[in-house]
């Protein structure tokens, strides 16, 4: 709730500088912006459209490869300039440290609104009659054991260094599942691609945002809210014993810089706080991509010719 | 425990010896079973006695980065000239002109022959449409090779004129060769900044070890009499070395130099993890995000084809050969240059050229298919290996055997007659004067009973230490005692267990797997043909392509982790076989043959032993291989060391990385040594 005021708080500011807002400087337009384009499709979506607002009004940017957990030296060392889509359940704690420091800059959140679950493809519900409520797992948590969880149901959770949040929701509920962690993000795709072609059962700790919960129809299980009180009273929720007997809380979707960006580039500055994208713009986008198989390049620009009016005004309220 | 067996096999005069460590071992592996229950410590190394060693580790780095920050960055910053040069010069070439100048190579160290395989090889990279990223990827490769070699080649002869380094040189050579990139990646970005420099490094780092090894044995097994004609014919030492020792041991250079380039090669993902420039091993990472094998496997091969190609142009120019006519190279070449020129003029562009996705569709669609028909055959493969191989080692049979797994719950009375029919064994053994192997069953059935993960700590440090005495003597057993205290002291010892069970356990596999093709590849050529392509491919595609097959049949957990092992360390010992029962002298073949020897009773009573240090080099590096991939099998989802160095990735943790590395390289470094131990006895047994 608490990250859900602050995004509300950030979309009233937004309004407040777009009203009132002031042009700022171009600054170095000669020298290129460097935007860093992570591993995943929505990343390079929200990436090329903040470049694309940034080419309108008159910069020169470049795109550079860079690995998420290992971006955030480099954009303190001003290497890169700035990463535009970071989850705050998968972040590394490097980026508080440089954050801390001094050495990096939030630019403020993304306004994507993500989802994270415990889900299961749409198969397994006949496997589990009661789903997606959550009371039904307690019953039929055999039909998942596999030769590790024995006599356990098996949940396929977050590779370890994103945090065990599904094993937490299973302690919380008292749930019989062991949470499994899976390692990567391809390991957690081919869980949910194998369980579909084998229609097996799989219960999975997933989000949305992503390409994946349409290609493989992917729902999430019904947990009790996820109120602020269930994660410090135990006595809040269905187990009076134990706290995280609910769902996720909301994850928060956010932007940095090298903190060098508001001087060289005043303009840049404003347009990359300002900037926003729905999931309602960015979903479709990324099926493009990896359903249809176009190239990014092209899918953004067109949705920058049909949506001028999403984000022409936050370029002319910097540079006009 | 496969090196316990060893102690079966060891010569006679090491008997007594053998016999009185088993014993000894035996005793505590007992008394811990016995009052295991009671002493916890007896089985868990107690928390009040580690050190908060990673702090301190992180503390130490901390300080190394920022005393050494400022050259490290004057070095990376010197590396990324040759690199842009070597980039700049690939990307901006016509790609016709480069396919013109491969091939045009390939006819004049290798006629036709060579000459199909550059075109073939490079035509395959220009229909993949992944021309660009393979360009860029060869220049990381064309920077980090030499390197590489420059640095094996250093390392390897210091060691061999310097005799009094040798023990310390082999030590650095297993840290720069197990302890994963991925442990120091973080503090390495810091050191050299971002970008592909960094992968560079990490790449010359891995690479450098095989070299040197290879440099080292090669002159070490330099003919005595070659040896002393350099002597008598005078010169200085530098020029006995370089003149005739090296030359002379060129043919076991060119092994390492293959080694060393594969082993570059197979690096150049960790560029990619790190990112900065697009490369192909980027293209596998964006594939392997979303499962899609098809995909992932062509862009993986293309770094298989650099390979490939290299591979055997080097490996040719090593080899006498015929002088092929110049102006045939010349017309290939202006061939090239021709097209080159028509594809400028015509902006033809290959990165727009995707002849082959087709084809990655079917592979992709494939799997799934195989995946969806046979998933109850891949379940049972899976669920039986489990039960009734992994789980009982992992976790002891007194925890694997369940009413779901077996079929029945094992108790206290199955252990007691366990372990009845395990004493009748060892007491026959030992009545008929085998006290060594009776008391090695024993030892064994303990292990299996207990599980390797649960093994109580006095049991296999002093296990490794008896190992240590009748191998070596108490030089080895002070390294081993020191080094495992270590890992005790940092808390990190339960993780270790678990990659030492999982490691051992592909090291079993693969040492009979790959002993036996290598075997098999030594005695025909037809099965050598088929053989090394598969080698090519396992040891140089990026691991992460072979991860998702494996996922998609197996899912998350050890076997999948298991497979993944064993396909990549399988290589070494497949290779070093072969290459051991190959390159007998073909005096003492003669010799055989002349006393009337058929070709079984040559190949096992003269190629086999003089093949043996060979051999025992592969599987020297197949155990190292295979902690090395136990990084990457934390992929899909293992625990153990693996999982640390990840979790710290993530918390940018540079002590639990570095320490959780440094543990890793420790238990290679002391099974490395054990083996080595034995092989150096059973070469003074043979004579060699």
């Amino acid at each position: 709730m608490k990250t859900l005021m602050k995004s509300g708080l950030s979309a009233l500011a937004l309004t407040a500088m777009a009203s009132g807002a002031f042009a700022a400087d171009l600054g170095a337009t000669d020298e290129p912006i460097k935007l860093a384009l992570n591993e995943w499709t929505g990343q390079h979506v929200t990436t090329r459209v903040a470049g694309e607002m940034l080419k309108a009004a008159g910069y020169e940017v470049e795109y550079v490869t860079a690995g998420m957990m290992n971006q955030f030296q480099a954009i303190a060392d001003g290497d890169i300039h700035a990463t535009l889509e970071i989850w705050s359940s998968n972040v590394s704690d490097q980026y508080a440290v440089l954050k801390d420091a001094g050495q990096l800059e939030e630019l403020s959140d993304l306004g994507l609104n993500a989802r994270e679950g415990i889900a299961y493809p749409a198969h397994v519900a006949d496997l589990c009659p009661g789903l997606p409520a959550w009371e039904a797992l307690q019953e039929c948590a055999m039909n998942f054991a596999t030769a590790e969880t024995l006599p356990m149901g098996r949940l396929v959770d977050y590779p370890a260094d994103w945090g065990t949040p599904g094993a937490d929701r299973m302690t919380g509920l008292d749930l019989p599942f062991k949470a499994v962690p899976a390692g990567s993000e391809g390991a957690l795709i081919a869980e949910l691609r194998a369980s579909t072609e084998k229609k097996s059962p799989l219960l999975i700790t997933f989000w949305q945002p992503h390409w994946a919960m349409s290609a493989y129809d992917v729902k999430f299980v019904d947990l009790p809210a996820g109120e602020d009180a269930c994660f410090t009273d135990p006595a809040w929720g269905p187990n009076p014993n134990a706290i995280n007997d609910c769902d996720f809380a909301a994850s928060r979707i956010f932007k940095a810089g090298w903190p060098g960006l508001k001087d060289k580039w005043p303009a840049a500055h404003e347009i990359l706080v300002n900037y926003t994208l729905a999931v309602e713009d960015q979903q479709p986008m990324m099926g493009a991509v990896d359903v249809s198989g176009e190239a990014v390049e092209d899918v953004v620009s067109a949705w920058m010719g049909a949506n001028e009016a999403k984000w022409k005004s936050v370029v002319d309220a910097a540079t006009k | 425990m496969t090196a316990l067996q060893h102690e079966e096999t060891g010569p006679a005069r090491a008997f007594s010896r053998g016999a009185k460590a088993a014993l000894l071992v035996l005793a505590v592996g007992i008394t811990c079973r016995l009052l295991g229950a009671q002493f916890d410590w007896l089985v868990g190394w107690p928390d009040a006695l580690t050190v908060p060693m990673t702090d301190w580790v992180g503390a130490a780095v901390g300080w190394f980065l920022s005393v050494f920050k400022p050259m490290a960055r004057a070095f990376s910053q010197l590396l990324s000239y040759p690199m842009e040069w070597v980039g700049a010069a690939l990307r901006s070439a016509p790609w016709p002109l480069v396919v013109g100048a491969v091939t045009a190579i390939g006819w004049l160290i290798g006629g036709f022959r060579l000459a199909a395989l550059g075109f073939i090889g490079l035509g395959f990279v220009v229909i993949s449409g992944y021309w660009i990223e393979g360009m860029n990827t060869l220049a990381l490769v064309t920077v980090s090779v030499p390197l590489a070699v420059f640095l094996g080649m250093a390392i390897g002869i210091l060691a061999f004129e310097v005799p009094r380094l040798k023990g310390a040189v082999n030590g650095l050579l297993d840290v720069m060769q197990t302890v994963p990139a991925f442990a120091y990646l973080t503090p390495l970005i810091v050191l050299f900044g971002f970008g592909p420099v960094v992968g560079l490094i990490a790449s010359a780092i891995y690479a450098a070890p095989p070299m040197a090894r290879n440099v080292l044995l090669g002159l070490e097994r330099v003919d005595e009499e070659i040896r002393e004609a350099a002597v008598m014919s005078g010169g200085t030492r530098r020029q006995q070395l370089f003149l005739i020792e090296i030359p002379a041991a060129s043919q076991q250079i060119m092994v390492g130099f293959n080694q060393c380039l594969m082993a570059a090669l197979s690096m150049v993902i960790i560029a990619a993890v790190i990112g900065g420039f697009e490369d192909i091993g980027w293209e596998v990472l964006l594939t392997m995000r979303k499962a899609q094998f098809g995909p992932a496997f062509l862009a993986g091969s293309v770094i298989v084809v650099f390979a490939v190609v290299i591979d055997r142009l080097s490996a040719a120019l090593a080899e006498q050969r015929v002088a092929q006519s110049k102006r045939v190279a010349l017309a290939i070449f202006a061939v090239g240059a021709a097209v080159a020129l028509w594809s400028v003029l015509a902006n033809w562009n290959p990165s727009g050229v995707a002849m082959l996705d087709g084809l990655a569709e079917t592979v992709d669609t494939g799997v799934g298919t195989f995946t969806a028909n046979n998933g109850a055959a891949l379940d049972a493969v899976k669920n039986t290996s489990m039960f009734y191989g992994l789980l009982p080692l992992r976790i002891g049979l007194a925890d694997a055997v369940l009413p779901f797994t077996w079929g029945f719950k094992w108790t206290a009375a199955h252990s007691m007659g366990f372990f009845a029919i395990v004493a009748v064994i060892s007491g026959v053994l030992a009545l008929r004067g085998q006290v060594t192997a009776g008391a090695v069953v024993a030892i064994a059935a303990l292990f299996l009973e207990i599980g390797v993960a649960q093994a109580p700590w006095p049991l296999v440090v002093i296990g490794a230490a008896a190992l240590g005495w009748v191998s070596r003597g108490w030089s080895l057993v002070r390294l081993v005692v020191i080094l495992l205290g270590l890992i005790l002291l940092s808390g990190l010892w339960e993780r270790a267990l678990l990659s030492l069970y999982l490691s051992g356990a592909s090291v079993a596999a693969c040492a009979v797997v790959g002993g036996a093709l290598g075997f098999l590849s030594a005695t025909s050529t037809r099965v050598w043909a088929v053989v090394r392509p598969f080698c090519d491919m396992l040891q140089t595609i990026p691991m992460f392509v072979f991860l998702i097959p494996v996922l998609m049949f197996f899912q998350i957990g050890e076997f999948s982790a298991f497979l993944a092992i064993c396909m990549y360390a399988v290589v070494p010992m497949i290779r070093y076989t072969r290459q051991g029962l190959i390159s007998t002298p073909e005096d003492m073949i003669e010799a055989a043959t002349a006393s009337g020897a058929g070709k079984w009773q040559t190949m096992i009573e003269v190629r086999a032993p003089y093949a043996a240090p060979t051999i025992l080099l592969g599987l020297n590096q197949t155990i190292l291989y295979a902690f090395a991939m136990l990084v990457i099998a934390a992929l899909i989802g293992t625990t153990g060391l693996g999982q640390s160095i990840y979790l710290a990735l993530g918390q940018a943790d540079v002590g639990l990385g570095v320490t959780a590395g440094a543990a890793m390289a420790i238990l290679a470094l002391v099974a490395d040594r054990l083996v080595q131990g034995f092989a150096d006895k059973r070469r003074k047994a043979l004579g060699l």
